[in-house]
This record gives C-alpha cells, sequence and structure tokens, in this order.
C-alpha cells in the first residue's frame, strides 16, 4: 500500500491585494498542490521570487493563512490544519527560515530551548528535565553542542543555521520545512546536515527543502518540486526533473547544462561553455 | 550559573529596595519627624513610587520583547501622551475627580489611546510595525494637542499641569497608593503569564509564530495589558521617564534576556530605581522638590551611558 501523506497542500492560491486599482496585484501562488510523505524528501526549487519561501510559510502556518488572502486547503494527517492551535501546529510541522537573528543577548542553547515553547506543559511549570533531554539530543545531532555557551549574534552564518535546525528538532514536529538552512554551512557541515536529513527521513520525518543550490538538493533529495512564477511546473524524482529542457525553462538564457555526477549518480548542473 | 546569578540578582535587588524604602522613610525635609508624618506623607509616597517602578519596568520589558526593539519603552506606544492630554485638559477646566488616587482625566486619555491601539492591533493582518508606528503617531498627535492647549490657555492652573508631565508623586495618599501597588503587580502577573511567548517572540514574529506562538493573540494581550498598566502608573503619578527603558537592560545583564526570571528582577529594580529617584527628588535642593522624571533622567542617563560605553553594546 503506498505511504499515506502525512501533510499535503491542497490547491493553494495566493494573490498579493495591494497596489492601485489591480497594477501590482500579483499571483504570488497559483493553485499549488503537492504531498508529502513520511521518509520522504523533496526538494523546492525554482528562481527568485517563484513562491517557494511563501508556499512553505503558509503550509507551516508561519504566515497567517485567513487573514491573507488565500484559498485552498492544507491537511496533516488528512485533517484540517488550517483551523488547530498554534501550538499542535508547531509540535508537528515547523518552519526553519534561513537565518536565526535576535536583537537580545541570547546563547545558542537558549534558543533551541525556545524550541520547547510549544511542549506541553502547566503554565507554571518551567522548563523540565524532558526538555533538557530534547534540547542536548537535537544539538548532538546537528553538532552545534560544543556551541551552547556562545551568543548567537557572535556565532558565524554558518553555525547559527545548525543552531535554527537542532531548534525545530527540539521543537519535536515530524515535518519540517527548511528554507535555505544549508545556505551559508562549509562543506563539511553540508555534507553532516545533508547526512543528517537522510536519517531523518529514514526515522519518519517529512521533509520539503528549499534551496538554490540545484546540485546540493539533486544529491539529498528523492523529488523535486519546480516552481516559477507560482506555478508549480514539475514534480517528480530527482533523475527526471534535471533535464536540459526544464532548465532552459526555469533559467533561461543562463547556458545549463545538465550531467551526472560520476560518484553517485546524481543528476548535476553545470556552467555550460560561452559561445 | 544563571540560577545562582539570578538569585544573587533578587536577594541584592530586594534588599537594596528594603533599604531604600527605609531610607524614604526616614529622610526628608523635616528633620525628627513624627510618625504621623511619615505614615501620611512619606508612606505613601514611598509605595507610589514603588508601585509607578516596577509597573513602567515591566511594561518597558515587555514592549521590547513584543516589538524586538532594545529601544521600546512605555511611552513608545503614546499612551503617556494620551494621558497627558487628559492630565492638562483636566486642569485647566477645573476637573479634579479623583479615581482611586488615579487622576481621573488623565485616566480616561490613556484609556481612550490605548483603545485605539488595541482596535488596530485587533485589525486583520497589521503586524507590529504597524502599531508601533500608529503608537508613535498618537505619541505626537497627543503632544501636539498638549502643546497647542498650553499654548492657548492662561498660565493660572498649568503649573499643576507642567509639574505633573515631568512626573509627581507628592499627590500620594496611603490607601489608593497601596490600591495602585497591588493593581500593578496584578498586571504584572498577568504578563509574567506570557513569559514564554514573550520569550518566542525575541526571534522575531516570524520566529515567534514557527516555534508555536499565536502572535496575533499575544500582541492584543500584551497591548491590552501594557497600555493599562501604563495607563494607571502615568494617571496616579505624571510622565516619569527613563526607568522603563534602562531597567529591563539592566536587569538583561545579569539574568539574560528569558522572561520568566527578567520580568521579576525588572519589577524589584525598578521599584529601587524610582525609590531612591523620588528620594533624590526631595533632598537634593531643599526646600524645593525636583521633578521625579528629571531625576531618574540625570540620574541614569549617565550611569546608563557607562554600562554602554564600558561593555559597548546594549542589552
Amino acid at each position: 500500500m503506498k505511504n499515506r501523506p502525512l501533510f499535503g497542500v491542497y490547491g493553494m492560491s495566493y494573490r498579493l491585494n495591494r497596489g492601485f486599482q489591480g497594477v501590482g496585484r500579483k499571483l504570488i501562488l497559483d493553485s499549488i498542490s503537492f504531498e508529502i510523505a513520511r521518509g520522504e524528501v523533496i526538494a523546492l526549487l525554482g528562481p527568485n521570487g517563484s513562491g517557494k519561501s511563501t508556499l512553505m510559510k503558509l503550509g507551516a502556518g508561519v504566515l497567517p493563512f485567513r487573514s491573507l488572502s488565500c484559498t485552498g486547503q492544507v491537511r496533516y494527517l488528512g485533517q484540517d490544519f488550517l483551523s488547530v492551535s498554534a501550538e499542535y501546529r508547531a509540535r508537528n510541522v515547523v518552519y526553519v527560515a534561513s537565518d536565526v537573528r535576535s536583537e537580545f543577548l541570547l546563547t545558542a542553547q537558549e534558543v533551541v530551548f525556545l524550541g520547547r515553547t510549544s511542549a506541553r506543559r502547566g503554565w507554571m511549570q518551567g522548563t523540565s528535565q524532558s526538555d533538557a533531554e530534547a534540547v542536548r539530543r537535537a544539538m548532538d545531532r546537528c553538532s552545534c553542542w560544543d556551541l551552547r555557551d556562545r551568543n548567537l549574534s557572535y556565532l558565524s552564518g554558518g553555525e547559527r543555521q545548525l543552531v535554527a535546525l537542532a531548534c525545530a528538532l527540539a521543537q519535536g514536529a515530524k515535518v519540517l520545512f527548511l528554507d535555505e538552512i544549508m545556505s551559508q554551512m562549509d562543506i563539511h557541515h553540508q555534507a553532516t546536515i545533508g547526512r543528517l536529513l537522510k536519517d531523518l527521513a529514514k526515522e519518519g520525518f517529512a521533509i520539503l527543502l528549499v534551496s538554490h543550490d540545484l546540485n546540493l538538493a539533486s544529491e539529498w533529495a528523492d523529488s523535486i518540486i519546480f516552481l516559477k512564477e507560482g506555478k508549480k511546473i514539475f514534480h517528480g524524482p530527482v533523475l527526471m526533473a534535471f533535464q536540459q529542457e526544464t532548465m532552459d525553462l526555469l533559467y533561461p538564457h543562463s547556458n545549463l547544462k545538465v550531467g551526472l555526477n560520476p560518484l553517485t549518480g546524481a543528476p548535476k548542473v553545470f556552467f555550460g561553455q560561452d559561445t | 550559573m544563571v540560577r545562582t546569578k539570578a538569585t544573587s540578582a533578587y536577594l541584592f535587588g530586594i534588599s537594596i529596595w528594603i533599604l531604600s524604602f527605609l531610607f524614604a522613610l526616614k529622610v526628608g525635609i523635616v528633620k525628627d519627624a513624627n510618625l504621623e508624618l511619615i505614615t501620611a506623607v512619606r508612606l505613601p509616597r514611598a509605595i507610589l513610587a514603588s508601585a509607578l517602578g516596577v509597573g513602567l519596568a515591566v511594561s518597558g520589558a515587555a514592549l521590547q520583547a513584543l516589538f524586538s526593539n532594545p529601544l521600546c519603552e512605555p511611552y513608545t506606544l503614546g499612551i503617556s501622551s494620551g494621558s497627558a492630554l487628559g492630565a492638562v485638559l483636566g486642569a485647566s477646566l477645573g476637573l479634579q475627580w479623583n479615581l482611586a488616587g488615579l487622576t481621573g482625566t488623565s485616566f480616561l486619555g490613556a484609556i481612550l489611546f490605548a483603545a485605539i491601539l488595541y482596535g488596530v492591533s485587533l485589525r486583520r493582518g497589521s503586524g507590529n510595525g504597524t502599531l508601533l508606528l500608529t503608537g508613535v503617531m498618537l505619541g505626537f498627535f497627543g503632544n501636539s494637542l498638549v502643546a497647542t492647549w498650553i499654548a492657548l490657555s492662561d498660565s493660572n492652573g498649568l503649573q499643576g499641569a507642567l509639574v505633573w508631565l515631568f512626573g509627581d508623586l507628592s499627590r500620594a495618599r496611603l490607601k489608593s497608593s497601596i490600591l495602585t501597588f497591588v493593581g500593578v503587580w496584578v498586571f504584572v502577573f498577568f504578563i509574567w503569564t506570557h513569559r514564554r511567548a514573550l520569550d518566542a517572540l525575541l526571534l522575531g514574529e516570524e520566529g515567534a509564530s514557527s516555534l508555536g506562538v499565536d502572535v496575533a493573540y499575544i500582541r492584543q494581550r500584551i497591548v491590552l495589558l501594557t497600555s493599562l498598566l501604563i495607563g494607571v502608573c502615568v494617571s496616579a503619578g505624571g510622565i516619569i521617564g527613563f526607568v522603563g527603558l534602562v531597567v529591563p537592560h539592566f536587569c538583561r545583564r545579569f539574568v539574560g534576556p528569558l522572561h520568566g526570571v527578567l520580568i521579576p528582577l525588572c519589577a524589584i529594580w525598578g521599584a529601587v530605581l524610582l525609590t531612591l529617584a523620588d528620594l533624590m527628588s526631595r533632598i537634593l535642593i531643599q526646600p524645593y522638590e525636583l521633578p521625579v522624571g528629571v531625576v531618574t533622567a540625570l540620574m541614569g542617563a549617565p550611569i546608563f551611558l557607562w554600562l554602554i560605553l564600558r561593555r559597548g553594546e546594549i542589552s
């Protein structure tokens, strides 16, 4: 039997209703649908401004779906996900932004503890032993336990991204929406986190990731969704996604060529020779 | 380590508070004051100073977290201007009614401005930025009306209002001070119950939202609670600047920015600062009195600058 989808978006449209007399009105998302099952890693790819982050934020409930003129449905385990409480939402689906920052001096460990905000507890109760364990485990997995006493503002971009992912893992959600979370990591951390994502998928997490690095996405994802100008133009397995025609359609005039990684067989995109 | 630091900051703060409270009872223009003078004049004043210190410091901390902006203070939202407008209008129209120790017209002004802000926070799709700008605009608007009114009025009756604009605790009465003190702590408690959401807001609106905080709801609650709290404080003692800005920063240096610990500590040190400032305002230029708001700024600004310049950053 096919794996029942854990999370799904059905016919989501979002029109920006700003601007004078209809000028400047823009369809940000045009009836997008997709489903994601346990153990699946989907990469959401597309040029700048194609609606990737908006789709993720609306799906995860970080942007208020109801008060922005959106239409469509979001379902978690087959149930309506738009009317659930914020805590329930955060315990099950989490959106990780490409950068985590604060105007105030928080240590890395304090940030990861914030991931336990939505955990069930009495209103007088402080953080518990199980919170501390979840934080420790999450930081270990993201190899940032050594950073725990450093201030978030003093960490490098890549280190902050490790902390942000640890925060999301501490939250305990099984659906992860990762928005460019490897963009500032060095190649060692990219490899570590890439493997971590594969491990998480094996444990039953469902992962949707946005990346501008197509070659990174083709390495770690099982399937690909291509967005362009708010429309889904492709959804399928990695090998079928990286076709010459698709690349020319998505990134015209960029002279991109598709080839295979000689070691893993994953499709890669290369800059073609200037003619 | 944070826990022992927090405990010592609490204990130290409480002892200083008790000490300054006793000093405030003991020291004054009249030497060898009798018990009657102390209970009728100095005790209510010390209680009121503590209460306003608590209220202003805690509302400052909450607003700084809500707007992820370390430069926010209780008066950023413009509630004080509404209150000032009410006070000035009341004073020049000769309306001298008292609401449990609060200047009635001033409290009405604060409530009116708070209602406008709350209305804006209820509006769909308006974020923290909109709310902050609304507050700042309300402040400008209220201040300009106050200035207009003062420019058009004769000087009689305005002296009181002007003193009030710089903070004035001299009208404190025992019963109403105790009432204000208790009321302020009730508000502080309700703000403290939102401590986890405020912590999450340290990562910004979007961050808090993905951590599972209903940002729109929290915004409404915090705006409602802080603007009422500020309204109470301002109508009881006039506009006392600086406490709400500096005390949270000062406290974060010791216990970090998490609100479960920070809010009670702000309450304690706010009380300390304002009790001491009021004491200074009474004894610095005897037999006259300085407005307490002037003292907080004169004392606080150099200390704050020194703190910033020594470590090179705020909070």
